[in-house]
């Protein structure tokens, strides 16, 4: 008995210290969720009760042509953005790696980005970059090209929101760095003794030890791409236009539910996105056996 | 230790409770007089606006020292985001400033308060409201918002501009065929001078579906939507609408359609307008003043929007209401605030045109000897205008989404994606649809 007293008090202070964190994770993720789950089967405006309709906030999805437009600007940004920004991350990286004068001062710089780039006042910045009349347009007036507006053109809106997401690479960059500096010194020393040359050591000492590195950098920029709103919602104005060409997954999931008081259909596309995040992290664990590699 | 955790455990109580104070904890206290009550107000503006609100409230706490108002204003931009997520809470402030264009999504909904027995016991007193007015608050009879000021729209023109260019001005009863000629003679004059990139005639209004279409269509003899809530056009008006933008398009009076996107939504400042890089642009006419400040080389000229030659008047009532929620816990403060904003005489003098022409006549005749020169021309195009306006029917819920696809109808236009048959059918379908599902 004095035991279980005693067991208790010391949890009981663990609990407190916990409750914070607890009261956060009911209140704020695993109700909601529960809530979230339950609308998303039913026809729920937000003022008049929620009305159980099934499933078909599901079925509707593919009678939808927006809700496919974007899926298909979301899976564009995300196949393209991700990719080249690791490409670039791990470029850095590499020339950040060789012990050169104010290398801090060079690695702060290129971090900056990162720490404002999902900011209100960059997506307005990018506005004038790539505005017409923006500084791009300007410079390519030099050349003879006239009048490209790269924000407000269909067929090029994408690709400026593709451009800053490149530009913010510094945080696996900065997780490159640290990998790369894990990589054991003598390995390298012994390749240069058999004769191996800079690219040769990059596919067969650099490479095979960062797998797990980049494995993380993959899975964490995969999960984040598929949740891109700010840019879009301010570049467009919250429109996703022009003719929902920067509309986001996330942002028509917004417009349905707050503009168009469709919180159902809002909560189904949220649960179907959920879902198809955790397939595609799924997916890439079980391939990861094939190529990822834990040191020994 | 135990204490502590007891100590913990009741704060956190504590902090819970108060979360749903709000709404709960109240509710039996309001209508008792003499006690002290908060009610809270929230409305749309930016900080020039916010503070002649700031100064009505100080003055209706001074009047009604047992009631005290919290001001929680916000820019239009998330005002209705905002204010739709509170409304679901059930914990939206007590008097909520509303537009036409939204009222419907809400009062259809059952969220706002009926005000008629506020109105029959003279709580609020209408008696010194034109009936279009009072009706323009209307919604199946039932009276939902009162107006604080109500306005009509038309467009604007640089005079400067037009006589440097030496183009005559539009005049006050144009017709839409005068329009599409001094857009264009505007436009002819830009590229005489080799001015003709980054400048024209008028801004594309095709997508402008409130209010501009809708004059459009009031002039034919047909409403934009029907009381009960259908569309009242017929996919042929909206194909010779296009038609008549895509025209002006293709000879360049107009901006191409990646400039025209750029510039929807703009700030006064920053508007195609403002910048002297268009002669003509709609707004509604309580905005006048703040192009003029803005634009202080120039006079800005307002005329009506173009009418159709032997048509109808395209005239309806637009404006700013007050409105309350039907879960507010002080629905007579609300009100007496209210009354206040819109009948008291101090009240009026400093509100002034803030949201156009005042909804009562006698704040109207005591506020007009104050105005400036710009606001004297705004106030008497208000009048003018308003003589000849009708109030529309409130538009069936779902509006702010037909409105979207409106302006993806024309924009599908703009860039060639569709052609004008296309998208017209398009947007009937697409509308029909959702007006099915109210």
């Amino acid at each position: 008995m004095q035991y279980l007293r005693n067991a208790w008090r010391q949890n009981a202070v663990a609990y407190l210290f916990l409750a914070p964190w607890l009261i956060g994770l009911l209140g704020l993720t695993i109700i909601p969720m529960g809530a979230s789950l339950y609308l998303s089967f039913t026809n729920y405006d937000m003022f008049d009760p929620a009305k159980w309709v099934g499933l078909s906030n599901y079925i509707q999805m593919f009678h939808d042509p927006s809700y496919f437009s974007s899926v298909k600007v979301t899976l564009i940004y995300v196949v393209i953005s991700v990719p080249a920004q690791l490409m670039i991350a791990l470029g850095v990286a590499l020339l950040l790696n060789r012990g050169m004068r104010g290398l801090r001062i060079y690695r702060a710089i290129f971090y900056v980005p990162s720490l404002f780039g999902g900011s209100v006042a960059i997506a307005l910045l990018w506005q004038q970059l790539f505005g017409g009349d923006g500084v791009l347009d300007q410079i390519l007036s030099y050349f003879g090209i006239h009048g490209i507006n790269w924000v407000d053109s269909p067929s090029t809106a994408l690709y400026t929101l593709i451009v800053l997401a490149l530009w913010q690479f510094g945080s696996p960059m900065i997780i490159f760095l640290a990998g790369l500096k894990q990589v054991p010194i003598d390995l390298y020393e012994a390749a240069t003794i058999d004769g191996a040359g800079k690219v040769k050591q990059f596919f067969h000492i650099t490479f095979p030890m960062l797998t797990p590195i980049i494995f993380f950098n993959l899975v964490m920029q995969i999960i984040s791409s598929f949740q891109a709103f700010t840019p879009a919602y301010i570049v467009s104005n919250g429109t996703g236009g022009p003719l929902n060409a920067t509309l986001f997954y996330t942002l028509y999931l917004y417009q349905q539910g707050f503009t168009d008081f469709h919180m159902g259909y809002a909560s189904a596309m949220a649960w179907v996105l959920l879902l198809a995040i955790a397939v595609i992290s799924g997916m890439l664990f079980l391939s990861s056996k094939k190529w990822v590699h834990y040191g020994e | 230790m135990k204490k502590l955790f007891m100590a913990g455990l009741s704060t956190a109580l504590v902090v819970s409770l108060a979360g749903c104070g709000q709404s709960g904890g109240s509710a039996g206290a309001s209508n008792d007089s003499g006690k002290k009550v908060t009610i809270s107000f929230t409305w749309w503006g930016d900080p020039t606006r916010n503070k002649v609100y700031d100064q009505v409230i100080a003055e209706f706490e001074k009047k009604y020292p047992n009631i005290t108002v919290k001001a929680e204003p916000t820019s239009w931009a998330d005002y209705w985001t905002k204010l739709s997520t509170e409304m679901a809470g059930g914990n939206a402030p007590d008097v909520i400033g509303m537009h036409a264009d939204y009222a419907s999504d809400y009062a259809r909904r059952g969220t706002l308060l009926n005000l008629n027995s506020y109105i029959s016991s003279g709580v609020i007193n209408l008696s010194d409201f034109p009936q279009t007015v009072t009706d323009s608050g209307k919604l199946n009879g039932n009276t939902y918002m009162v107006a604080q000021g109500v306005t009509t729209s038309g467009q604007i023109y640089n005079e400067a501009l037009f006589k440097q260019m030496g183009v005559s001005a539009p005049t006050m009863n144009w017709t839409w065929d005068d329009f599409v000629k001094d857009a264009t003679a505007l436009k002819q004059a830009f590229v005489a001078k080799g001015e003709g990139t980054g400048h024209w005639g008028v801004d594309d209004e095709s997508g402008e579906m409130q209010p501009v279409f809708e004059y459009y269509l009031n002039q034919h003899g047909k409403q934009l939507f029907t009381s009960d809530g259908k569309l009242g056009f017929t996919v042929n008006d909206l194909e010779s609408w296009f038609t008549m933008w895509a025209n002006l398009r293709k000879q360049g009076v107009i901006p191409d359609a990646a400039t025209a996107a750029q510039y929807t939504g703009a700030s006064v400042e920053q508007s195609l307008f403002a910048n002297d890089k268009v002669g003509i642009t709609a707004i509604p006419a309580n905005q006048l003043y703040l192009y003029q400040t803005q634009m202080t080389n120039t006079t800005v000229g307002l005329v009506r929007e173009p009418s159709t030659a032997g048509g109808k008047n395209g005239e309806f009532v637009e404006g700013a209401y007050l409105a309350v929620p039907e879960k507010s816990p002080h629905p007579k403060e609300a009100a007496e605030f209210i009354n206040f904003f819109v009948n008291d005489t101090g009240a009026g003098k400093t509100f002034k045109i803030e949201q156009g022409e005042p909804g009562s006549t006698k704040i109207d005749q005591i506020v007009k000897p104050l105005l400036t020169p710009t606001e004297q021309t705004e106030m008497s195009f208000i009048s003018k205008t308003l003589s000849l306006a009708h109030a529309d029917p409130y538009p069936p819920k779902g509006n702010d989404q037909i409105t979207t696809d409106f302006t993806q109808a024309a924009q599908n236009i703009a860039y060639g994606k569709m052609s004008i048959q296309q998208a017209s059918e398009n947007f009937m379908n697409q509308a029909n649809s959702i007006l099915a599902g109210n």
